[in-house]
């Protein structure tokens, strides 16, 4: 999917980054800080980047980020929503999922919470092309792994 | 028990979705299904139950200066390479605060990996790291060690790489331990330290040239979130008479002190102050720093003591909730300049600001924008 312009520039990869953080609530403090500090990131630069983009959510939400250092100690990130657990979680009001999915059904969920949930997954890199009605669908099956059964209403 | 095996085998096939752009539209799909799924995923943060979807966690960290310094358990991990981003994935689900893989090492002679993970020092390494090699099928747990880190290390790391930056033709920022590349143009010592503001960003230098044109002399100026200090200094050597910076980070005002003291400004022409934010609790900022911090009083200004020029460097939602408070403070007529927004953020502030500025303008530089307009004369309603 790159153009070869985009292969010849493309500069030396150091590292690749893994972290959760609140959103809106990047601090230089740790985890941020050490992960990055290690790579000589301008640290300031990646908190204000990334408060700015995760503006739009609820704070202290925790996104997932994905960084990539380069060499020249420059970087770009990903910005991931929060994972679908963890709407489930939240629009269900539970602490954690089943402890036996399929047997044990933790709580239940009215298709409205699903479409709510797959509208705001949406939006994420990796579902832009999907329909909605797919995004729905593996939403639920998310449910399912966690207990979580889907009703048409909630009564 | 058969879904969870599922569950292991598809996550092998689904974990290249993320490193591979061309199987991307093949795997993602099964990416999303499965990515961060367990249902004994420890929930990173303390979860309040029974959350209607409008109200958000309560805030994770405690008081700035104690999360800043507490102590994290760094792990260092070898594992092969074909596994190491679906190990990584698993890490962070089961309690890890940061993985990091390192590509330096990504030669054909080694197939081991290296991953760095670092964890909040609550969590037990040994019992996340055996739960994370057991969701992916894994038949040993692969080797690691344990070390604390060390709180400094990162901090001086990052400090390294700032060099003497040219904001504008005869203004320059210079590190602390750098000598100015020239001394005859304006320059500003700063050591940024743990606060916002270098020059480097963007934002910082859409809001010195803005400075810059607003600046003419004599004038008072405010600094809405002073960061590092760097736009108040900025302001008294472009001619201000008075700069005052408030931020609700206590780290911040001990840095824009320090690099007060490093371009010899003393605290008469620039004052700093610190105001308590909505989401910190005023109490226990003022018995951590009550001792250091002498000027912790809420500010209640009278109207001979507003300001000429405002400039507020922030974040979309604190310059929309706090809009009132900005305005409030400027006489009438005065300048207001806005920014840490993103262009993509400009219609709503636009929308936010409009009822309360006169000649609004913009500029952008990379994406991010710099709103600046004069307080109506005469505000409707209020």
């Amino acid at each position: 999917m790159s153009t070869l312009k985009e292969i010849l520039t493309r500069r030396p990869v150091a590292a690749t980054i893994r972290l959760t953080v609140p959103a809106g609530g990047a601090r230089p403090a740790p985890p941020v800080g050490p992960a990055l500090g290690q790579y000589r990131l301008n640290l300031m630069a990646f908190c204000k980047d990334f408060n700015a983009r995760t503006q739009k959510y609820k704070p202290d939400t925790p996104m997932a980020v994905t960084i990539t250092a380069f060499k020249d100690s420059t970087f770009e990130f990903i910005v991931k929503s929060p994972s679908v657990t963890w709407y489930l979680k939240k629009a269900a009001g539970i602490e954690s999922g089943s402890s036996r999915p399929g047997h044990v059904m933790a709580t239940t969920l009215s298709v409205r919470h699903i479409y709510e949930i797959a509208k705001i997954k949406q939006s994420d890199p990796y579902c832009q092309y999907m329909s909605l009605e797919s995004i729905c669908k593996s939403i639920i099956g998310t449910a399912n792994t966690m207990g979580i059964k889907v009703v048409n209403e909630l009564d | 028990m058969s879904l969870r095996h599922i569950f292991k085998h598809l996550t092998l096939t689904s974990s290249y979705g993320f490193s591979t752009l061309s199987h991307r539209f093949i795997h993602a799909p099964l990416t999303l299904l499965f990515t961060n799924i367990n249902p004994k995923t420890q929930p990173l943060i303390p979860a309040e139950t029974s959350l209607p979807f409008s109200h958000g966690y309560t805030s994770v960290t405690e008081p700035q200066a104690s999360t800043l310094l507490c102590p994290y358990i760094s792990v260092r991990i070898q594992c092969q390479k074909e596994i190491a981003d679906m190990f990584s994935e698993a890490l962070m689900c089961f309690g890890a605060s940061s993985t990091t893989v390192d590509e330096d090492n990504n030669c054909d002679t080694s197939k081991e990996l290296c991953i760095e993970s670092i964890f909040p020092e609550s969590e037990d390494v040994d019992v996340c790291i055996s739960q994370a090699a057991d969701s992916l099928g894994l038949k040993e747990i692969p080797s690691y060690e344990v070390k604390t880190g060390e709180q400094y290390d990162w901090i001086k790391k990052t400090q390294e790489s700032f060099d003497s930056i040219e904001v504008t033709e005869g203004l320059w920022i210079v590190p602390e331990w750098k000598t100015p590349p020239d001394v005859q143009a304006m320059n500003i010592i700063l050591n940024p330290g743990l606060a916002f503001g270098t020059g480097e960003h963007p934002t910082t230098r859409l809001c010195l040239l803005l400075l810059q044109r607003l600046i003419e002399g004599g004038e008072r100026f405010l600094d809405y979130g002073t960061g590092s200090g760097i736009l108040s200094i900025a302001a008294l050597k472009f001619g201000a008479s008075l700069s005052v910076g408030i931020d609700i980070d206590p780290l911040a005002i001990t840095s824009a002190r320090q690099n007060a003291a490093l371009n010899n400004i003393g605290p008469e022409k620039l004052q700093l102050r610190l105001v308590s934010g909505n989401t910190s609790s005023p109490s226990i900022d003022e018995q951590k720093y009550d001792e250091n911090q002498s000027l912790c009083e809420p500010v209640v200004e009278s109207e001979s003591e507003k300001y000429d020029v405002i400039i507020a460097n922030i974040l979309l939602n604190p310059l929309l909730e706090l809009a009132d408070d900005i305005v409030s403070r400027a006489k009438p007529g005065a300048a207001i300049g806005l920014s840490g927004i993103l262009s993509d953020q400009l219609p709503d502030i636009i929308d936010r600001y409009s009822p309360l500025l006169d000649n609004i303008s913009v500029s952008e530089m990379d994406n991010w924008a710099c709103l600046s307009g004069t307080k109506k004369i005469i505000l409707s309603g209020s």
